[in-house]
């Protein structure tokens, strides 16, 4: 089954669910479902994932499904890629995406070419979830969202969910898949207690399984003057920012870009040659990124239609420890504001 | 044996860093009650505290000098006490301060002070090869000083820890690997994730001496550090010292430790290798009254720290755009537009 | 008929010496339906997180305690409609 994710659809099921407990529904759905479905992480089984993201596993799956792996990542990454190649369904977790680092090789020369180098006489059926984002003072080496970095090594299809619902449909598409999906997942979005989300990521979930398409984008609101394409955290800043703008007349379309590889152009690209106006919005560094990437697609393809573009994210310095630093580099409602005032 | 004076010093320095963490506990916990928000007060982030761990960061640091270099994970306080770090501007860095050691830039896992050769990296057992290079740097220039790379019994899994020991291993580079065995890496018991006795043996393979000092005793880490350090300073290459310590608080503020058998936690609060350093020193002679007077002076750097550190400016938000590079800070402006 | 959500019961026992908590999420909207057993709301107790379930079926009538609001031990944190 699967759903239009702007029409969430209750099912008759008035429960709503954070991000963490949407995606751990899904995971604990695939693996009930297919015993070839594992998990593995550091501390993701007592503690539940530091983020929560398999919260409550280990209450029906035993250890052996839900396991906690050395601090190896390249090791176990690398097992996954293996596994995958063996023909399971393994789900590894970099607990924040900063630290892909240590174990990049498995990432974009193993996992991510294997299929191609292999004239897809192989293939890598994995998940590789991650926690990203910062707004939390985490400084340089934990506040990282690297969007840019995982899409551009080509072989690896990448989501980023900014709802429940979208959370829960992504990880079934992802577990299903029979390529590598990299799950880049906000922390400030998951709803954990100690790190209080922004009012929208808390969605309506269906019990039944759906799937959220890998590929496709959501205008997460309609307008017809300013296109304002972005994903994860800043969907919602977005949508702040639109609704702050509709009280002085300016109608914003906020298109939640969700997925980045494969990337819909479409559904940008019909969005500005209704608006003629696009601003696109990333937690992530500016240059050589998403924000360039989707200025680029829409240039080449409806270069008449763009009457004005501006981007707005992460200058290209590392992410500041000190809250007003921070600040600074990671773009505000009041920035998204401003660039679409600026493209009016 | 030790003299005394060494163990006084060693003394003053444990308790200053565990005053240090207590008082950086109070203050991380202003304004996260009683909804506990990670980015909430005047120290957010995540914050790793090392009560616990002081008798590794003295016993080896009391070796070193200035020059040497110490490179700490991200639990860092208590060996840059014992390294000399800047206490104030170390203060101030960790409440996010423009005087801080590192502009505020850095915060509680990056603090770096060149002046006594200290820095430390949050990504796990990545302070490792730094280390290694400061002490090839000094091998190449025929200078006597060392390098201690700080690293938890969690980190002994990831191959930047086991390149470093070979690499240093085969160029016989003065660096000695200090491991912080405090039995848990975050909620994963070291039993679930590596599979030997003691980290000690992991030197096995390296031909480098392993030693473990497997009771948390100041004294017995300075005497292992010592013969660790000289063969380093005397050119006959590493050594790996792990060394048990206790984790007396969960593994960052936050963490509610639910993983985590009472009996466990309190086994750590009862073996507190400051009070046993406190009877030895009393068996030396020094009587309570001179130990009083030492907890005192800790507690009053301590708290000045915290009160300049407070009173310090926080840094101006266009500086988040310097210090990308040394020179030509326009090309960090991220272009022109 | 109506039955009150309370937080005595769900109060855990490592969490004994504090009396303040703050509800962190809620999963139901006021006039959505439950059923026994199902999880209300997440409460924060300094640390540590709990789930609340729902004492019984029907509709949850009000939220006494809004989503990141404080508490204190033994309070009401919503009321279910029954039958
Ligand atoms: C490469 C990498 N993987 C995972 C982490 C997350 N992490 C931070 S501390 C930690 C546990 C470290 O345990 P240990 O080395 O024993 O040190 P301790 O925290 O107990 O002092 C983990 C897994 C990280 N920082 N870097």
């Amino acid at each position: 089954m699967s759903k239009p994710a702007s029409d969430p659809g209750t099912g008759g099921v008035d429960r709503e669910l954070t991000m963490s407990r949407a995606m751990v529904d899904a995971i604990a759905s695939e693996m009930r479902a297919d015993d070839e479905v594992f998990y593995m992480g550091e501390d993701v089984q007592d503690y539940g994932g530091i983020f929560d993201s398999t919260e409550g596993l280990l209450e029906e799956f035993d250890r052996d499904r839900v396991m906690d792996v050395p601090i190896s990542e390249t090791a176990y990454v690398g097992a996954a890629v293996g596994a995958a190649q063996a023909g399971m369904r393994p789900i590894a977790e970099i607990m924040f995406a900063d630290f892909v680092g240590v174990c990049l090789d498995q990432v974009y020369n193993q996992m991510a070419k294997n299929t191609y180098m292999s004239g897809s006489a192989v293939n890598v059926p994995m998940v590789l979830t991650t926690a990203v984002g910062g707004e939390y003072n985490d400084a340089a080496q934990h506040s990282q969202t690297l969007y840019g970095l995982f899409s551009h090594l080509p072989g690896m299809q990448v989501v980023v969910p900014s709802t429940a619902y979208d959370a829960k449909g992504l990880m079934h598409a992802a577990v299903r898949s029979d390529d590598p999906v990299v799950y880049m997942f906000h922390k400030r979005l998951m709803g954990i207690g100690w790190m209080p989300a922004p009012e929208g990521p808390k969605t309506p979930v269906p019990e039944d399984d759906y799937t959220v398409p890998i590929g496709e984008a959501d205008v997460k609101r309609e307008g017809g003057d300013v296109t304002v394409a972005t994903l994860g955290l800043h969907v919602h800043r977005a949508l702040d920012a639109a609704d702050q703008l509709a009280d002085d007349g300016v109608d914003v379309e906020v298109i939640d870009l969700r997925s980045l590889v494969p990337f819909d152009t479409e559904t940008v690209l019909d969005s500005v040659e209704k608006t003629g106006r696009l601003v696109v919005v990333d937690e992530d560094y500016q240059s050589f990124g998403v924000t360039g990437e989707v200025v680029a697609r829409v240039a080449e393809r409806s270069p008449d239609a763009l009457e004005a573009v501006e981007r707005v994210a992460i200058p290209d310095v590392p992410i500041p420890y000190s809250r007003p630093l921070e600040t600074e580099v990671n773009p505000q409602v009041e920035d998204i504001v401003a660039a679409v005032e600026s493209v009016e | 044996m030790v003299g005394v004076n060494t163990l006084r010093e060693m003394y003053e320095q444990m308790v200053t860093a565990r005053r240090y963490e207590q008082r950086l506990q109070e203050e991380y916990l202003e304004g996260k009650q009683p909804a506990f928000d990670i980015s909430a007060g005047p120290i957010p982030g995540e914050l790793h505290l090392a009560a616990g761990h002081e008798a590794a960061a003295v016993g080896v640091c009391a070796h070193l000098d200035d020059e040497d270099t110490v490179t700490a994970p991200h639990r860092p306080h208590h060996v840059a006490i014992a390294k000399g770090v800047d206490l104030d501007r170390m203060t101030a860095e960790i409440f996010g301060r423009e005087t801080g050691l590192c502009k505020g830039k850095g915060g509680h896992m990056h603090l770096f002070d060149p002046d006594v050769n200290f820095a430390c990296s949050g990504i796990i057992a990545q302070g490792c090869p730094p280390a290694v290079g400061a002490a090839m740097a000094a091998d190449k220039r025929n200078e006597d000083s060392v390098a201690v790379a700080y690293l938890g019994e969690g980190a002994v899994d990831q191959g930047a820890f086991l390149e470093s020991l070979n690499l240093a291993a085969v160029r016989e580079l003065p660096v000695v690997f200090v491991v912080e065995d405090n039995d848990w890496a975050i909620s994963m018991p070291q039993d679930r994730i590596t599979d030997v006795d003691t980290i000690a043996e992991r030197a096995d393979g390296f031909d480098m001496p392993g030693v473990r000092v497997d009771h948390d005793d100041a004294i017995a880490v300075y005497e292992a550090a010592r013969d660790a350090v000289g063969r380093a300073r005397n050119g006959n290459g590493p050594t790996l010292l792990d060394v048990q310590v206790h984790r007396r608080m969960g593994h960052f503020m936050g963490d509610a430790e639910g993983y985590r058998p009472d009996e466990d936690s309190e086994r750590a609060q009862r073996l507190d290798a400051i009070e046993r350093l406190a009877d030895d020193l009393r068996d030396r002679g020094v009587d309570d009254a001179e130990l009083q007077e030492l907890r005192e002076l800790a507690e009053d750097r301590v708290e000045d720290a915290i009160e300049w550190a407070k009173a310090q400016p926080e840094p101006d938000p266009a500086d988040a755009h310097e210090d990308v590079f040394v020179d030509d800070p326009a090309a960090a402006s991220g272009g022109d537009d | 008929m109506s039955t009150d959500v309370d937080s005595e019961s769900v109060w855990p026992a490592d969490a004994d010496d504090v009396d303040e908590a703050v509800v962190a999420n809620w999963f139901v909207r006021e006039g959505g339906a439950v059923d026994a057993g199902d999880t209300l709301c997440e409460i924060q107790i300094e640390k540590v997180s709990v789930d609340v379930p729902a004492p019984e079926s029907g509709t949850l009538a009000e939220r006494t305690v809004p989503e990141n609001g404080e508490f204190r031990r033994g309070d009401v944190l919503g009321r279910i409609e029954t039958g």
